[in-house]
Order: C-alpha cells, then structure tokens, then sequence
C-alpha cells in the first residue's frame, strides 16, 4: 500500500464519505469532521506514519488537500 | 436505608472532569485522580491518606494525578480493566498526545500539556472486579465503548461512578482513539439500561444527579 493509498483509507475509515468526495472535504464541512473527529483522524495519521504532528499543525489541517501539505513537512511523501 | 456514603468532589480546572473522595478514619477512595496539583493538596489540607484508587477509564484528564499519587503514596493500589491499564501507558490512547487541541477546542488555547504516560496498574481486571473497602461494597464493571479500558463503578449499590457516560446533557463520546460503537451497542448500552431508577450517578463531568426516567431516555438507555 502507498502512502497515498494509506492516508485516503484512513479518512475513509474514519468519515463517512465515498472516496471520490475526498479532495473536497474540509474540516467542519461534514458532520463526522468535527473536533472529535479531528482527534481520531490525527491519531490514526500519527500512528499510521510513526509521527508526531505539532498542535500548531493540528490546527492547521483543515482540508484533506492541506493535510497532505503538513505530513510532507514530516517526511511523508505522498 | 442508610444515606448513601458521603463524597467529595475534586473537579480538573483544565477539563472539568471529576474526582471523586470518599473517606473512612483518615484513609480514602480515589476515583479518578485527575489532577496532579490541586489533588495531591486537598489531600494534605484534609489529612486523608488515599488507600484505594480506581480509573473508570484511560484518558488523560481522569487519571493525569495518578503517577504524582503513587509516588506519595506507594501503599495505595491502584484497580482498572486490564484494557484502562494498557491504555494509560499509550499517549495515543490516553489522549494526552492531543490534549492541547483538545483544550482549544474547548475554549482554552495556547495552553501547554505536555503528553506523558502511566506504570500499569497494580490491580488489573477484564469483566468485573469486586472488593469490601472499609466496610463499602465495591464493583467494577468493564464497559468499553468510550474506550477500550472503560468502566463503571458500584459503591454500596446505591452509587455509580459512570466515567464519561451518563454524562448530564450530553451524548456519549464513541469517536475518539480506540473508541467503539460496536462494544457500545452490544455491551454497554444493555448494561446502562439495566441500571435502577434512583440510582446515585457520579459521573466524570458533571454534576451528580439521581437516575430517572427522564435520564435515562436522554442517553437512550
């Protein structure tokens, strides 16, 4: 599996929503995207890529798009 | 019909999550150390010695007085389901790995909370978990759902120590690591609905309420 493949299957896992739906999701923008599903979100990601996302970064993952943004400052090429 | 055992109440001022004190000849009860400050004070204020204490689950804000506890008092066991004690050494689980988004979120930012983790406790359990403490009946129930290490609390059987369910004017929280709607559904919910109208709920944010009816329908059980 591709890191790619790994960071879609881990939204999907976590917010109901067809893959084709992803790169238009943003925070807020469905209901299971909310705080709590935030939380869960960045820790599946933490575990999934052995990292540690700052709370600034946290913050500032807003859509699936810029997401990819910030693991790439952690070494995750997607 | 006795009262129903006399508690004190220790609430977190970060996350408002509660702990509860019940003391008997200086010695006492912890559930839920929540708090490495302000507890571990009150408890040299009062002159109480803590005997017992019991996690109703593994996050952070319930159990962040644990280690500060035991390094003061290394006689004191401590009881949780063998999941809670897993959980409590894992920052992922113990949510203290996101505790500063949690408390922005919560109207608290810019607040430092440095993630950490916790020894596995001395006591652990997988259902259910029993014992006399200074003449108090004790039963822990595990009660996954929240989290994997979830559990609830009977006190003399007229008390519940309900951790983060039951919690008065909201729904219960099944979307955070490790939680579970499935275990929720098919072992939890059946075992809250079977709770007794008039029941004392201690629950871990909150005020304490009496179990009626009308609770009951707004958790759905």
């Amino acid at each position: 599996m591709t890191n790619l493949e790994r960071y879609d299957r881990i939204f999907l896992d976590t917010f109901s929503v067809p893959r084709e739906k992803l790169p238009e999701i943003k925070y807020q923008g469905i209901p299971d995207w909310d705080s709590v599903g935030h939380m869960d979100l960045m820790s599946a990601l933490e575990e999934a890529f052995s990292i540690s996302i700052s709370t600034l970064d946290v913050l500032d993952f807003s859509t699936y798009e810029k997401g990819k943004e910030i693991l790439m400052k952690y070494g995750v090429e997607l | 019909m006795s009262p129903p055992a006399p508690l004190t109440v220790w609430t977190e001022p970060l996350a408002g999550s509660n702990c509860y004190l019940l003391e008997e000849d200086g010695a006492c009860l912890i559930v839920d150390p929540n708090d490495p400050e302000g507890l571990p004070l009150l408890l040299e204020e009062r002159g109480w010695t803590p005997e017992l204490l019991f996690l109703t689950h593994e996050h952070c804000d319930h159990m962040a007085g644990l280690e500060v506890l035991r390094t003061r008092y290394p006689s004191a066991g401590v009881v949780a389901t063998a999941a809670c004690s897993a959980g409590i050494r894992n920052k992922r689980l113990n949510m203290s790995g996101l505790m500063e988004v949690y408390l922005t979120y919560h109207g608290r930012p810019g607040m430092t909370y440095p993630p950490f983790v916790c020894r596995p406790v001395e006591t652990p359990y997988e259902e259910c978990w029993g014992a006399l403490w200074r003449g108090h009946r004790l039963l822990g129930r595990s009660l996954p759902g929240h989290t994997p290490g979830s559990a609830g609390l009977f006190l003399d059987e007229d008390t519940f120590f309900s951790g983060d369910y039951l919690l008065p004017g909201q729904e219960v929280i099944l979307r955070l690591p490790g939680g579970s709607r499935s275990a929720y559904e098919s072992q939890t919910r059946p075992f809250l609905a079977r709770l007794p109208s008039g029941l004392r709920i201690c629950p871990g944010h909150g005020e304490i309420y009496t179990l009626t009816p009308k609770e009951r329908k707004q958790h759905g059980v």
